[in-house]
C-alpha cells in the first residue's frame, strides 16, 4: 500500500496555498478567497484521513522522519498520538471555518490577510505534529507572526497596542523555553556522548524515563516551559494580553486565537512539561492548581462585569482554560482526559461564540450588551443558535461543554475535595454571567438602539449558517458521544501518567502544601 | 618564497582589483561609470574563488607573520560577500548625491584588503597593520559625503576616537611583547603558559580596551551612533558589519590564540562587557525614532551576542565546547553581516530624496506602496529579532547553545531577554510598514536594479540559511577547528 505522508500534507497544503496566493493578482478578491478556502479545505480533508488512527497503539502514528540540520541532530520528525490527532482536526476545522467566515468581513488587503491565515495554520498544525523539540520551537514561533499581523492590520481601534502586547508577552515566554529546550538537549547529549546532539522527542523522553534530568535542571526548565505555555494558555496572572487581543482582533482572528492558539499552551504542558520533567511536574503541581483555581474564579468574576460581549467571552476563556489546567495538573486519568476534552470543547464552543459575536458586530458595529435587548424578536434563528452555545459554554449536559468540566471536577475530587468544591461553585458563576448576558441581549423589549438598527438587523445569512453548521453538529455530537475524543486520547493519557507516577518530586523543593 | 605567494592569492587578487578599479575609473565617461559596479563585483567574485583555492591549506607563511588557516579563509569569504553586497547597494545612493563611484569602490576594496590581512595575522605586528589598513578607509568612507555636515562630524569623531583606540591597542601590544619576548601569537601563548604575570594584567587591560573599542562594545561605543548616522547609509551598512567582522577576527586572534591560556583571567571582564553591551544597545535602541540610528544601536546589541560566543570559549575546559563558542561567533558574524546590510540598504532605498533622514515615518504604509520591499524588510527585521525560520534565529540559537553548553545558562537567559526587548523596536518598524497609513508626501523609493539585486540576495540568504543552515555549518566547523 502506498504510504501517503499525511501529516506533511496536512501541514504544508496551506503553505502551498500561500505560494499560490503570492502568484495571484491582488485585486482578484474572489479568486484569492477561493484559493485560501480550497487550501484550508484540502488540509481539513487530509486531516480527516487521520481517522484511521489506531486508538490502542501506544506509539506515535503516521510518523515521518527526515534529517534536517545534521550537525546538531535536528530532524524533521512528525507524528501524532491521540491527543495531537484530535487537536489537528480541531485546528483544520476551525481554520476552515474562520477562513470561510472571513469571506465578507475582510475587504481590505485581502491577499495578505489570507496568506497570514494560511501561514498561521501551518504554524499551529506544525506545533501539534512536531516530534522534534527544535522543529516544535520553529513552528511555535511561526504561528506567532501571522497572528501579530492579523490583529495589527485588520483589528479594531487599539489594535497596535493589543498586538504588540500579545507578541512581547509570547516572545518572552517562548525565548526562555528555547533556552530550556537547549538545556534539556545538552543534558541528554552529555549523558549519551555516543549519540551526541538530538532534539528527538522520543529520545529525550526515553532519557527522562531512564536516567532522568537532574533536579536543578528540571526545576529551571520547568519554570521556563511553564512561562511559555502559561502565557499562551493564558494562566492568571499572565493573561492580561488576552482580553486586549480578543477585543481588537477581527472575528476570524478571535476564532483562531480562542479556538486553537490557547490550546498550544495546554498541549505544551501535556506533551513536553509532564513527560520530560516528571519530578518538577509533581512538585509544582500544587502551585499550578492554585493558579488554575484563581484563573477559574477570577475569569468568571471579571466576565460578570464586562459591558462588551466580546470581552465577556474572552474572560470566560480565561476561566475555562483554568479548568484545563486544573484537570491537567491533578494528574489522574479523569482530570487529564477532562482537560483534553475541555480543550476541544472550548475550541468549538468559544470559536462559535466569537463567530456569533462577529455576526452581530458586522451588522451594527457595536458589542455593548447594554445597547442590545430584545434581539430575539428580530433575529430568532440567531438567538436560538446563540442560546445553544451559551448553554454549551455553561456546561449543560448533552452538550460538549459538560463532559470536559464534569471529568475535570471528577478528577479534582480524587485530588482534593476542597479544590473540586471551588471549581464547582464557579460553574454556577459561569451560568450567572452567560445567562445574564443572554437575557440582557436577547430578551426584554427592544431598546432605542435596537430600533435604530432594526432595518439592518437581518437574521443569519446562508454563509454564516454554513460556517456555523459544523460547529453546531460537533457541539451536540461531542456532548452525546464524547467517546469520539475520549477513545483516542485514553492510551496517550495513560502514557503521560506512567511517566509522572514514578516521579518522587524534587527533594530539594519539598513544598509544604499538597493534597 | 613562491609557496608564500601562493597562500596570499586572494590578497593579490584584491590588491590588483583596487588598481584596476582606479585605472578604469580614469578612462570611463560619466555615462559608462556604472560599469564600475559589475567590474568590482566580478573582481570580488574572482577573489572569492581564489579564497576557495586556498581552503584547507592551513599553513603559516612569511616567516610566521601570516597564517592561512581555514578560519581566515572563512572570514575572507564573508568579507568578499560583504564587499559584493555593498558594491551593489551603494551606487544608486551615491549617484543621487553626486558622490564619486570610482573612489568609493577603491576605498571600499582597500578596507576589505585590511580585513583580509587582519584575518590572516599570526603576529601582533601584522595584526596592527591589518587593523589600520581596514580602519583608515572606513574613516574616509564615513566622511565621504563631504558637503554634508553630519557626515563630516561622524568621520571626524570616528577618526579621532578610532586612532585613539588604535594607540591604546598598540600600547597593549607593546606590553605583551615586552613580557613575552615575541610578537608571534603562538609564541605569546606559549610564553604565557597559563600563568598570569602581574604585568600581563596591564597588557590585557589595554588590549581589551582597544579591541572592544573596535567592536563598539559598551562602554566604548560612543562613537558608533554618530558615525553610523552621519555616514551615507549604504556605507553605514558596511561600517556596521565590515570593520566589526574585522575587529572580531582581531579579537579571536588576540584573545583566543594569544591570550587563550590565561582566559580565566579575562573571562569575567568579558562577561561583564558582553552583558553591558547587549543590554545597553537594546535599551537605547528602544528610544530611537530614527531607523538608521536605531539600527546603529541595535548593532551594538548584536555585538554583545557575538561576544557571548567568545565568553563561552573562555568559560570551559572542554575543547569541543570551546570550539563551539568560536563556531557561534563565526556563524553569528555571517548571519549578522547579511541581515544588517540588508536592513541598512532598505533605509538607503527610502532616502532616495537626500533630505530624508530615515525616520520611522518614512516607513509608514510601506506595505501598501511597495509590498515586496516591505516584505523583504519584514523578513530582515524578524531575522534581526531572531524569529525562525531565519538565519538570525539560528545564529542566536548557536550562541545560546554554546553558552548553555559552557555552563553559562544565565548568560543565555540574559540573551533571550534582550532578544525579547529588541523585538519591541524591530517590530515597531513592521507596525509602521504594515499597520499605519502613509505620510501625505511619502518618501520616494529608489528603484535601482543593482540595489534590488543586492537586497534580493540578502533576503533570500536570510531565509535560505535560516531553513538550511547545514549548508555552511561544515565550513564553520572546519574553520573554528583550524585554530585549535
Amino acid at each position: 500500500m502506498l504510504e501517503l505522508p499525511i501529516l506533511s500534507l496536512v501541514v504544508f497544503t496551506p503553505l502551498l496555498g500561500v505560494l499560490a496566493l503570492i502568484a495571484t493578482p491582488g485585486d482578484n478578491h474572489r479568486l484569492i478567497r477561493w484559493i485560501a478556502l480550497a487550501a484550508a479545505l484540502i488540509s481539513l480533508g487530509f486531516s480527516l484521513l487521520l481517522a484511521g488512527y489506531n486508538p490502542n497503539g501506544a506509539e506515535f502514528q503516521y510518523t515521518e522522519d527526515l534529517p534536517w540540520i545534521t550537525a546538531f541532530g535536528m530532524r524533521y520528525t512528525v507524528g501524532v498520538d491521540g491527543i495531537s490527532m484530535v487537536l489537528v482536526v480541531l485546528t483544520t476545522l476551525l481554520s476552515a471555518v474562520a477562513i470561510f467566515y472571513s469571506w465578507d468581513p475582510i475587504k481590505v488587503r485581502v491577499k495578505e490577510y489570507y496568506a497570514a491565515m494560511l501561514l498561521l495554520m501551518v504554524g499551529m498544525l506544525g506545533v501539534f505534529v512536531a516530534l522534534d523539540l527544535f522543529l516544535f520551537y520553529v513552528f511555535w514561533e511561526i504561528s506567532l507572526i501571522p497572528m501579530y499581523l492579523i490583529i495589527g492590520i485588520w483589528g479594531g481601534p487599539r489594535r497596535i497596542y493589543a498586538t504588540v502586547k500579545f507578541v512581547i508577552y509570547t516572545l518572552v515566554g517562548s525565548l526562555l523555553m528555547l533556552v530550556a529546550i537547549l538545556a534539556v538537549a545538552i543534558a541528554h547529549a552529555h549523558g549519551n556522548p555516543d549519540v551526541g546532539f538530538t532534539f528527538s522527542y522520543t529520545a529525550l523522553r526515553e532519557f527522562s524515563a531512564t536516567t532522568g534530568y537532574t533536579e536543578g535542571l528540571q526545576a529551571l526548565a520547568f519554570v521556563a516551559f511553564f512561562l511559555a505555555f502559561a502565557i499562551k494558555v493564558p494562566m492568571w496572572p499572565l493573561h492580561t494580553w488576552l482580553p486586549d487581543a480578543h477585543v481588537e482582533a477581527p472575528t476570524a482572528g478571535s476564532i483562531i486565537l480562542a479556538g486553537v492558539l490557547l490550546k498550544l499552551g495546554g498541549y505544551g504542558f501535556l506533551r513536553y512539561s509532564m513527560p520530560l520533567l516528571p519530578d518538577a511536574t509533581v512538585s509544582f503541581a500544587p502551585i499550578i492548581i492554585g493558579l488554575a483555581l484563581v484563573a477559574i474564579l477570577y475569569g468568571a468574576l471579571v466576565a460578570m462585569v464586562q459591558p462588551d460581549i466580546k470581552k465577556l467571552v474572552a474572560y470566560s476563556s480565561v476561566s475555562h482554560m483554568g479548568f484545563v489546567m486544573l484537570g491537567a495538573f491533578v494528574l489522574n486519568t479523569q482530570g487529564l482526559q477532562g482537560a483534553i476534552f475541555q480543550m476541544v470543547a472550548h475550541g468549538v464552543i468559544t470559536g462559535a461564540l466569537f463567530l456569533l459575536v462577529g455576526v452581530i458586530y458586522e451588522r451594527t458595529h457595536d458589542r455593548e450588551i447594554a445597547h442590545m435587548g430584545g434581539l430575539n424578536a428580530r433575529v430568532p434563528a440567531y438567538a436560538a443558535i446563540f442560546g445553544l452555545f451559551t448553554f454549551a459554554s455553561i456546561g449543560l449536559p448533552g452538550l460538549a461543554g459538560f463532559v470536559g468540566e464534569f471529568l475535570v471536577i471528577l478528577g479534582a475530587f480524587q485530588y482534593n475535595g476542597f479544590v473540586a468544591a471551588i471549581a464547582m461553585l464557579v460553574v454556577i458563576a459561569s451560568a450567572v454571567y452567560m445567562l445574564w448576558m443572554f437575557q440582557r441581549a436577547f430578551f426584554h423589549t427592544p431598546s432605542d438602539w435596537m430600533r435604530r438598527w432594526w432595518p439592518k438587523l437581518t437574521d443569519m445569512n446562508r454563509s454564516e449558517w454554513i460556517a456555523l453548521a459544523p460547529l453546531i453538529v460537533l457541539v451536540v455530537v461531542l456532548g452525546i458521544y464524547p467517546a469520539l475524543v475520549l477513545d483516542p486520547i485514553a492510551v496517550p493519557v495513560e502514557r503521560i501518567l506512567e511517566s509522572v507516577d514514578g516521579a518522587a518530586g524534587l527533594t530539594s523543593l519539598n513544598l509544604p502544601w499538597g493534597p | 618564497m613562491l609557496d608564500d605567494l601562493f597562500t596570499i592569492y586572494p590578497e593579490l587578487f584584491l590588491a590588483t582589483l583596487v588598481l584596476v578599479v582606479i585605472t578604469v575609473d580614469l578612462w570611463l565617461s560619466d555615462r559608462n561609470r556604472w560599469l564600475l559596479t559589475p567590474l568590482t563585483v566580478f573582481g570580488l567574485v574572482l577573489t572569492g574563488a581564489a579564497c576557495v583555492v586556498v581552503w584547507g591549506v592551513n599553513e603559516v607563511s612569511w616567516s610566521g607573520f601570516y597564517v592561512v588557516d581555514d578560519m581566515s579563509v572563512f572570514i575572507k569569504l564573508v568579507t568578499v560577500a560583504i564587499g559584493i553586497l555593498v558594491a551593489l547597494l551603494a551606487p544608486s545612493y551615491l549617484a543621487r548625491r553626486g558622490l564619486p563611484l570610482g573612489e568609493f569602490n577603491a576605498i571600499l576594496l582597500f578596507s576589505l584588503l585590511g580585513m583580509f590581512v587582519l584575518a590572516s595575522s599570526s603576529d601582533l605586528i601584522t595584526l596592527f597593520l591589518g587593523l589600520e589598513l581596514m580602519a583608515m578607509p572606513s574613516y574616509l568612507l564615513t566622511g565621504f559625503h563631504k558637503s554634508d555636515r553630519y557626515s563630516n562630524e561622524g568621520g571626524i569623531k570616528y577618526f579621532l576616537l578610532g586612532s585613539f583606540a588604535s594607540a591604546i591597542l598598540l600600547f597593549g601590544i607593546a606590553w605583551a611583547y615586552g613580557l613575552t619576548g615575541s610578537t608571534h601569537l603562538t609564541d605569546v601563548a606559549a610564553a604565557l603558559g597559563g600563568e598570569l604575570q602581574p604585568g600581563m594584567l596591564v597588557a590585557i587591560g589595554f588590549l581589551m580596551v582597544g579591541a572592544t573599542f573596535k567592536i563598539a562594545a559598551v562602554p566604548f561605543h560612543y562613537w558608533t551612533p554618530d558615525a553610523y548616522q552621519g555616514a551615507p547609509t549604504p556605507i553605514t551598512g558596511f561600517l556596521s558589519v565590515g570593520p566589526k567582522l574585522g575587529a572580531f577576527a582581531l579579537l579571536i586572534r588576540l584573545f583566543v590564540e594569544a591570550l587563550g591560556p590565561i582566559r580565566a583571567d579575562w573571562l569575567l571582564v568579558f562577561l561583564v562587557l558582553a552583558v553591558l553591551t547587549m543590554t545597553g544597545g537594546n535599551v537605547v535602541a528602544l528610544a530611537q525614532m530614527n531607523v538608521k540610528r536605531m539600527l546603529a544601536y541595535s548593532s551594538i546589541a548584536h555585538t554583545g551576542y557575538i561576544m557571548a560566543g567568545i565568553a563561552a570559549f573562555a568559560a570551559t575546559e572542554d575543547v569541543a565546547v570551546q570550539q563551539q563558542g568560536i563556531e557561534a561567533v563565526l556563524f553569528y558574524a555571517l548571519a549578522y553581516s547579511i541581515m544588517n546590510l540588508g536592513a541598512f540598504a532598505v533605509v538607503g532605498v527610502l532616502q532616495s530624496d537626500p533630505r530624508r533622514y530615515g525616520g520611522l515615518r518614512s516607513f509608514a504604509g510601506l506595505a501598501g506602496r511597495a509590498p515586496w520591499l516591505a516584505a523583504g524588510m519584514a523578513v530582515l527585521l524578524l531575522s534581526l529579532t531572531g524569529i525562525p525560520p531565519t538565519v538570525g534565529f539560528f545564529a542566536k540559537l548557536y550562541v545560546l547553545l554554546a553558552s548553555v553548553d559552557a555552563g553559562l545558562a544565565w548568560l543565555a537567559v540574559v540573551i533571550v531577554l534582550n532578544a525579547a526587548l529588541s523585538a519591541f523596536y524591530y517590530l515597531r518598524v513592521i507596525v509602521y510598514m504594515y499597520m499605519r497609513d502613509p505620510e501625505e508626501q511619502p518618501a520616494p523609493i529608489d528603484s535601482s536594479g543593482f540595489a534590488a539585486a543586492g537586497l534580493g540576495i540578502c533576503v533570500v540568504a536570510v531565509v535560505g540559511l535560516g531553513l538550511f543552515p547545514g549548508a555552511v555549518l561544515d565550513f564553520i566547523r572546519a574553520s573554528a577547528a583550524s585554530i585549535f
